[in-house]
């Protein structure tokens, strides 16, 4: 499972040529293809053979998006819950999530909101999220309507995808979507914001300046 | 390596915040402190290092890789000139009418030039509206920075290693992200015990801040220098080391303004820490090191308290900024605007946003229904432009009202008395114009241009238009309107004023191979007639004064029975370029008479203490030697001998 040796990665990780970096954190009940999706992205392979992973894992993949590279460290964590104190300890640092359950495990699916808290406790704020319904090619075996999932991330205010990393459905558009939500997000942050930008400092200041000259005065 | 000890949490000082407790309760699966889980095993202990350790690879290269980006925006930064209100902040370019137009910064709101300023578009996302607004080369940079170092997200900069010294490095602590702070090494499996980093910083730090950024918006710099004096030079050098570095401080200081901008109140520890951390270890999510922030505090102070004069300089300059965003401002452009069509509207914002603020004017209109008479009152000006070299300028007023089709009502243009030496004058002078009827008022514009006056021309100060719609026979409107640039109304006032000693063409220049001044007496034009024939037989006399170096003083040839005399010739003034900066230029021009004495046609001087368009031509030519700075200057009737 470690991909610390595959020559692809190493070239991804050790690639400098990028304008942004961003994290993303793929999380959500054990089982549910966090790992095969993460796979199928950055590898483009499945495997069906169910490995848990140990406490965390990540790939790095370099994509161009609205003529930016962006360099995605991504990361896998691991669903159970005895690895959760180091999961937790890597939501700090993600700029995006992709909240992940299977649409043939109800159990999976009622956690959804359990996984949105924690990401509220040890996130930053502005973190961005979407939710993914995986294994939607076992039609057979669904036991979450798409509707129900749709509802759920509206609920939440999320964007939401039904995807398969066996028969890749929507992976690449999961990260796509993502990326740009985080872009709009940046734009918006840095330009767009006035009282980011000036407006409340500015009021600030006149108040702060009073307080601050007799201060100067004193020290002289 | 046990995993699951919690006793053993490294972070014993942080504690996580009510609302982590909160949130941490509402958890059904959570995993409180009360729970015990069977610690992991060396196979999977292993694991988790690996991957940690592939993850510190990346966080270095990263952190070299803001390293690289803080230092470009650095070197950006130190290029800048810095000269003052009236020259662009990066190259030192003055502004004026042949000149650069003066751009105020959306960030700074320091004055650059258009060549070192980018606009860019932003866009609401609110309203689907663009609106284009103009930064400098700094503040584009800084703002660039932001996005490829991800500050953007953390709202403060990340770890990062500058590329000079990647051992000894002023690595800011305030490590944002939890990936790079718990990641960064072996030891942070250990910390993962605790809570993730959020409530790290310590209160001392957040006190610091609050008293530092009471006397002015951006003063961590001052820390940032502090900590780059203490590891540079060493503490005893630290005094010696602040008047060299306080300009380029004070600089910093506003540069580092649209920094501390993004970052609002609640993450200002952050910043700050930032800032700080560059007298700490490595090590983020360790506390003693805060002990030792508040002994280098102990003994920053004595530094801030040198540089709070720097910082006052600094507070003044922006000072102006404020009132931009004032609502008199909006108030302005809009009553303007009500009279126009929307296009007309749209137009004026975004020269409004486009244009230099040239500053502020307070005008007072009243109208009398029976006398058909507009009283305009100019109150006051603020904040106007500097013209001379200790930057104060002596303003007055021209006023004419606009027809709607666009052509000055009146042909004589009202003036004001001019207020002396100063760049926010009290005209409190009323002016009036007569024979203004009442269904007029809807559609004119009062014009009101402010002109520097001095004795060798009168240099354009700013310009302002306001909309006489809303002026009511009954009371009197009051308004504060911004100052634009100039427009073919404020050269048709220009124009009427009267100079009737004509002009001169002078090209300047230093040559830096003989170290001397080189003046070319190009032209003049509408000189005096002085002789019987309705002509004159001009010649011009220049001289330097006082003169360092005992120039000769130099005169033309004489161009026989003309007012428009072509000369083209050159003459050497040896001097220093030092010493020009306080020469001046004396050039009069003469009536040849022969068997009596010579008439005096006009005079010119220009030197470091002549005013506006003058000094700026002194200083280029100072400033950019060996080019030939060439500009018309009008006579003045006194002749400077006498």
């Amino acid at each position: 499972m470690a991909s610390g040796g595959d020559p692809k990665w190493q070239k991804d990780a050790a690639d400098q040529n990028f304008d942004y970096m961003f994290k993303l954190l793929i999380i959500g009940n054990s089982s549910v293809g966090k790992t095969s999706f993460l796979f199928r992205y950055a590898d483009d392979s499945f495997t069906s053979a169910f490995v848990s992973t140990v406490g965390i894992d990540f790939k790095v993949k370099t994509v161009f998006r609205h003529d930016k590279r962006v360099k995605l460290q991504i990361w896998d964590t691991a669903g159970q819950e005895r690895y959760r104190t180091i999961t937790t300890a890597y939501y700090r640092g993600a700029m995006g999530f992709i909240l992940m359950y299977d649409v043939t495990n109800e159990d999976s699916f009622n956690s959804v909101q359990d996984w949105v808290t924690q990401i509220k406790t040890y996130s930053w704020d502005n973190a961005q999220v979407i939710l993914v319904g995986n294994k939607c090619d076992m039609e057979d075996q669904r036991v979450i309507s798409f509707e129900r999932g749709r509802q759920l991330a509206d609920q939440l205010g999320v964007e939401f995808f039904e995807t398969s990393a066996k028969e890749n459905v929507n992976v690449k558009a999961v990260f796509e979507r993502l990326v740009d939500i985080i872009c709009d997000k940046m734009s918006e942050s840095l330009d767009a914001d006035p009282t980011l930008v000036g407006g409340a400092q500015k009021g600030q200041r006149l108040t702060d300046q009073p307080q601050g000259t007799p201060n100067a005065n004193c020290n002289c | 390596m046990d995993f699951q000890n919690r006793n053993n949490t490294a972070n014993k000082f942080v504690c996580p915040s009510d609302r982590q407790l909160a949130l941490r309760a509402k958890l059904r699966a959570g995993w409180s402190s009360s729970k015990t889980s069977e610690p992991l095993r060396p196979e999977e202990q292993e694991a988790i290092i690996s991957v940690i350790r592939r993850n510190e690879e990346i966080e270095i290269a990263e952190r070299q890789r803001v390293g690289r980006l803080v230092e470009r925006v650095e070197k950006i930064k130190q290029h800048a000139v810095e000269r003052g209100p009236n020259c662009c902040r990066l190259c030192g370019d003055t502004f004026g009418l042949l000149r650069p137009h003066r751009i105020i910064c959306e960030d700074c709101r320091q004055s650059v030039c258009t060549k070192c300023s980018v606009d860019i578009n932003i866009r609401y996302h609110t309203s689907e509206r663009t609106r284009e607004i103009w930064l400098c080369r700094i503040c584009s940079e800084t703002r660039e920075m932001w996005k490829k170092s991800g500050a953007w997200f953390f709202k403060g900069l990340p770890r990062y290693d500058t590329p000079r010294s990647a051992s000894a490095t002023p690595t800011p602590t305030a490590t944002p992200g939890g990936m790079a702070s718990m990641a960064g090494d072996t030891r942070a499996v250990h910390s993962c015990h605790g809570t993730p980093t959020r409530p790290a910083r310590v209160k001392k730090l957040t006190i610091r801040v609050n008293d530092s950024s009471s006397s002015s918006g951006p003063s961590e710099p001052e820390d940032e220098l502090d900590g780059g004096a203490g590891s540079g030079f060493g503490g005893g050098a630290r005094g010696s080391a602040v008047g060299r570095l306080q300009r380029e401080d004070s600089f910093r200081l506003r540069a580092y303004g649209s920094i501390r901008s993004f970052i609002d109140g609640g993450e200002r520890k952050l910043s700050n820490s930032f800032f700080f951390g560059r007298q700490q270890s490595h090590r983020p999510s360790e506390c003693p090191d805060y002990d030792s922030i508040s002994l280098t505090n102990g003994s920053a102070v004595a530094q801030l308290r040198r540089e709070s004069s720097s910082l006052r300089r600094g507070s003044v300059s922006s000072s102006w900024s404020i009132s931009e965003s004032s609502g008199s401002g909006n108030s302005g452009s809009q009553s303007q605007s009500q009279s126009q069509s929307q296009s007309q509207y749209t137009q004026a914002q975004q020269q409004h946003c486009r244009d230099p603020l040239l500053g502020w004017l307070e005008i007072a209109i009243s109208y009398r229904e029976n006398f058909h008479s507009l009283d305009c009152t100019m109150v006051r000006a603020r904040d106007l432009p500097a013209m001379d070299a200790s930057g104060l300028t002596d303003p007055y007023c021209k006023l004419n009202i606009i027809t709607p089709e666009a052509l000055t009502k009146y042909t004589r243009w009202q003036r004001t008395k001019t207020v002396h030496k100063t760049r926010n004058p009290e005209f409190n002078e009323t002016l009036q114009f007569v024979g203004v009827e009442p269904e007029e008022l809807g559609n004119s514009l009062l014009y009101v241009a402010l002109f520097d006056d001095d004795k060798y021309g009168h240099d354009f100060l700013g310009a302002a238009k306001v909309c006489l719609s809303t002026v009511h026979s009954t009371s009197q409107y009051r308004i504060s309107v911004p100052l634009g640039v100039e427009d073919q109304y404020s050269s048709a006032a220009e124009m009427a004023q009267e100079w009737p000693n004509g002009k001169i063409l002078i090209s300047l220049c230093y040559n830096t191979k003989r170290r001397a001044l080189v003046v070319n007496v190009k032209q003049c034009i509408n000189l005096m007639a002085m002789d019987n024939n309705g002509s004159s037989d001009p010649f011009v006399k220049l001289q330097l004064k006082p003169d360092a170096h005992k120039n000769k003083k130099h005169k033309t040839s004489v161009k026989w029975r003309t007012l428009n005399p072509i000369y083209n010739e050159e003459f050497y003034f040896e001097a220093s370029p030092h010493d020009l900066n306080k020469e001046m230029l004396i050039v009069t021009v003469w009536d040849k008479d022969l068997g009596k004495s010579n008439d005096f046609l006009g005079s010119l001087q220009l030197g470091a203490q002549s005013k506006g368009e003058r000094l700026q031509q002194w200083h280029d030519c100072i400033r950019l030697p060996d080019h030939f700075h060439e500009k018309w200057h009008c006579l003045a009737p006194d002749n400077p001998a006498h």
